[in-house]
């Protein structure tokens, strides 16, 4: 450990005084040795996203980002499990977490945020208990109330970007409407069965969850009616997970304009276009 | 993590700015050019101490 240590303070004395020596070719030898750069991470943020950090475009500035973003996950379930913990983990400055319900026993194959002792714990207080053992870094701001249209565009005002991990399409529409009206970035995604969907949408830039689905379809299923495997919410929530890093960070471009609808059966990903309408009722206008 | 805190500091210069490290014989040795240089920077390498001019 003290080994380790020290090995890490040689290697950040080297760096110092090579950056010093990089950024003043000339210095004055009675200058006081001083800090020439601020570090912008400190040294356990460093440590803590190095695997990141060390990908060619995950810059530390692209860290900050994530550092100084705030991020309204909708529901403590399936999808949201995947989604705040790989959120959490990255490095995401702040997790607001909606759902109204309880740690039911059936949650758990899927659920992966809540454990046996949780049950009967509400979804939110269960879930920001793992994620701040997770990162406490983090701060996570559980909501247990049910999003619906009355409070909708209080809860994601302000928001960075919010990512609808609900089980409901009346929620939904609710949450694309709110997020059309309120500016916010939005990550929709939905499994159910063996088939699933993303897809992320810049309010009045590009089609938005009504323009793709104009009306709820008529022969929707809920999990509690068509079942679900757990792992297939994982894959979907882990996809909402990584659009939701590319964009936060600004590295790498979503898919915009177009859902990705994945097939769980075949493991075939189709990227289906969509176009915003003029007649939109939720971002037109 | 030698390379992490290498690319964080390249990251920190302008194009064209010198940085040179010094780092512990073994592992970083081969990795720190070796990252350098896929990352497109030019890299002299004299035993442990590497000059990296940030592309
Ligand atoms: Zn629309």
């Amino acid at each position: 450990m003290s080994d380790s240590s020290s090995r890490r303070n040689f290697f950040r004395g080297a760096f110092q005084s090579a950056a010093r020596a990089a950024l003043r070719p000339d210095p004055e030898p009675e200058e006081p040795p001083e800090e020439v750069v601020a570090p912008l991470l400190s040294e356990a943020e460093i440590e803590r996203y190095s695997r990141q950090l060390v990908l060619p475009d995950w810059t530390e500035e692209a860290q900050i980002r994530l550092r100084d973003a705030s991020v309204l996950v909708v529901g403590a379930g399936a999808l949201a499990a995947p989604v705040a913990l790989y959120l959490a983990g990255a490095g995401v400055g702040r997790i607001g977490l909606v759902d109204d319900d309880v740690v039911e026993i059936s949650n758990l194959h899927r659920q992966p945020l809540h454990f046996t002792p949780d049950l009967g714990v509400p979804k939110v207080e269960s879930a920001a208990a793992k994620l701040r053992f997770l990162n406490p870094d983090v701060i996570i701001e559980p909501y247990q109330v049910r999003l619906d249209a009355t409070n909708a565009l209080g809860l994601v005002e302000g928001q960075d970007l919010v990512i609808d991990c609900s089980d409901s399409f009346e929620t939904r529409y609710a949450v694309n409407r709110a997020c059309c009206d309120a500016g916010v970035d939005l990550i929709e995604g939905g499994a159910v069965g063996w088939s699933g969907l993303v897809m992320t949408i810049l309010p009045r830039a590009t089609a938005c969850y009504r323009c793709a689905f104009p009306v709820e379809p008529e022969d929707a299923q809920s999990c509690a009616e068509a079942g679900i495997l757990g792992p297939a919410a994982g894959v979907l929530g882990t996809l909402q997970a990584l659009e939701a890093l590319k964009l936060l960070s600004s590295t790498q471009p979503p898919l915009l304009d177009a859902f990705l609808s994945v097939d769980l059966v075949s493991l075939e990903f189709t990227h289906v276009s969509v176009h915003r309408r003029g007649d939109c009722s939720d971002c037109a206008g | 993590m030698t390379w992490v805190r290498t690319k964080l500091a390249l990251e920190r210069l302008a194009v064209g700015e010198t940085l040179e490290v010094t780092v512990p014989a073994g592992e970083a040795e081969t990795n720190v050019p070796r990252s350098a240089r896929e990352a497109g920077h030019t890299v002299t390498v004299d035993g442990t101490h590497i000059r990296i001019v940030r592309a």
